[in-house]
């Protein structure tokens, strides 16, 4: 019975114990490649500073994170855009990059976040099997790098983590681990876990820079019903509406989604409900995060490209056409910077005194033709 | 309450590798080897 026993002694206990730590080298040598910050090529009218000059208590903390404000001098309304609240969904944070290396503003102020969710940055989401890292390639045949993160903040941050997220301070009930997503942390708490903390320094920023549009970007799965879509506070409705049917007008389909009043926590309810400004989320569809999907790799959250959602859309089963069989991240960002585009160019329209004019932004035949990496800028040689 | 974390990571830890000195079928140190891994990473903040 004991016949396929090995004999171990201390000998063999410290040998074994070498390899682990070989492998934990190996591992943390991986692991913490992601720590190291994305490299941004801001254009030079942007002035940086940090989320924690809102709140200072965040300052040295995982969560705080750059923000570039360009203000062109002359009046005009200030319009911020969040890329990356969910850092796994690229096009979130790529058209957030894609705005701070292009746009410039000729009238108002643009405030950039590019990487809410800074500490979601620094690792994958356990068991996703998720790419850590995009690559694009850019005119001059350089390389430009971006983290593929995780949708929420790491787990170790806010240890414990409880089995049910109140939220406060309506007291809703959520599933325990999105008391670590930001786009349930809203309003926040200057007081509360290190989410509320971030939520809070966001309202906090929309508050003081008194801002009039804000965006928060992200990325759906192709199978979840609130995809390619605008998802409008009643205080940013008609606008947004007008935004909708000009990119039907343009062959972009889009829905409109009202913010419902009773689920918390999110920018789309909680920037309104708190603060002045107009608030608008919009969606794009990201196959690399679908439950669907097959193979799971740095293609796929570059093409979209998928057999088994391909599948699906043949069954009926998906809420984008999914016609070519792919989601280019291309395509993703234009439909972002399109509507962004549109919302600025309309916003003066619906809120007399609120013009706000910016050049720059990429066209959205241009970026599908194109591609992201064309208006990203090469890195400065050190 | 990260030092709470660390804490019980350590203990943990150090349990398993008292166990594997103590243990005298090679297979059972071997997998206290992968165990540790996983622990050594979570002390150490890294993952």
């Amino acid at each position: 019975m004991d016949s396929h026993r090995v004999s171990g002694n201390a000998a063999t206990a410290t040998l074994l114990f070498a390899l682990s730590l070989l492998v934990c080298w190996l591992a943390a040598r991986d692991f913490m490649k992601m720590w190291r910050d994305d490299v941004l090529v801001p254009l030079p009218e942007y002035r940086r500073i940090m989320l924690s000059d809102y709140l200072p208590k965040l300052a040295g903390t995982p969560v705080d994170t750059p923000v570039f404000i360009q203000d062109s001098g002359r009046p005009g309304a200030a319009v911020m855009v969040l890329g990356g609240t969910h850092p796994n969904e690229p096009s979130s944070f790529l058209s957030a990059v894609v705005l701070l290396e292009n746009a410039r503003v000729e009238a108002g102020r643009l405030i950039v976040v590019p990487f809410a969710m800074h500490a979601g940055f620094r690792h994958n989401f356990p068991q996703e099997a998720s790419p850590s890292f995009l690559h694009f390639t850019l005119p001059d045949g350089s390389e430009r790098v971006f983290r593929y993160g995780s949708r929420d903040m790491q787990h170790i941050l806010m240890w414990p983590g409880p089995d049910i997220y109140k939220h406060k301070p309506s007291g809703q009930e959520l599933s325990g681990n999105e008391n670590k997503n930001l786009n349930r942390s809203y309003p926040g708490d200057p007081n509360g876990t290190l989410a509320e903390q971030l939520g809070f320094a966001i309202m906090e920023l929309i508050r003081r820079e008194n801002v009039d549009l804000a965006f928060d970007l992200h990325e759906a799965s192709p199978e979840y019903p609130v995809i390619d879509a605008i998802v409008a506070h009643e205080r940013s409705m008609e606008l947004a509406a007008a935004v909708a049917m000009e990119l039907k007008g343009m062959d972009i389909e889009i829905r409109l989604e009202p913010s419902p009043k009773n689920l918390r926590g999110l920018s789309h309810r909680e920037w309104g409900d708190g603060t002045d400004t107009l608030p608008i989320l919009m969606e794009t569809a990201n196959p690399s995060q679908g439950r669907l999907r097959g193979r799971t790799d740095e293609a796929l959250a570059l093409t979209g490209k998928d057999k088994a959602y391909a599948k699906a859309r043949d069954m009926g089963n998906l809420f984008i056409p999914y016609s070519n069989g792919d989601q280019p991240v291309a395509l993703r960002v234009a439909r972002h910077l399109t509507a962004i585009r549109l919302f600025l160019e309309m916003l003066g329209l619906f809120h007399e005194g609120k013009d706000i004019v910016v050049e720059g932004i990429p066209h959205y035949e241009d970026m599908i033709a194109k591609g992201v990496g064309y208006y990203l800028k090469p890195l400065p040689i050190d | 309450m990260q030092i709470v974390y660390r804490v019980i990571i350590a203990f943990i830890l150090l349990l398993t590798i008292r166990c594997a000195y103590r243990e005298k079928d090679f297979w059972k140190q071997a997998t206290a080897a992968l165990v540790v891994i996983p622990l050594v990473l979570r002390l150490l903040l890294i993952k």
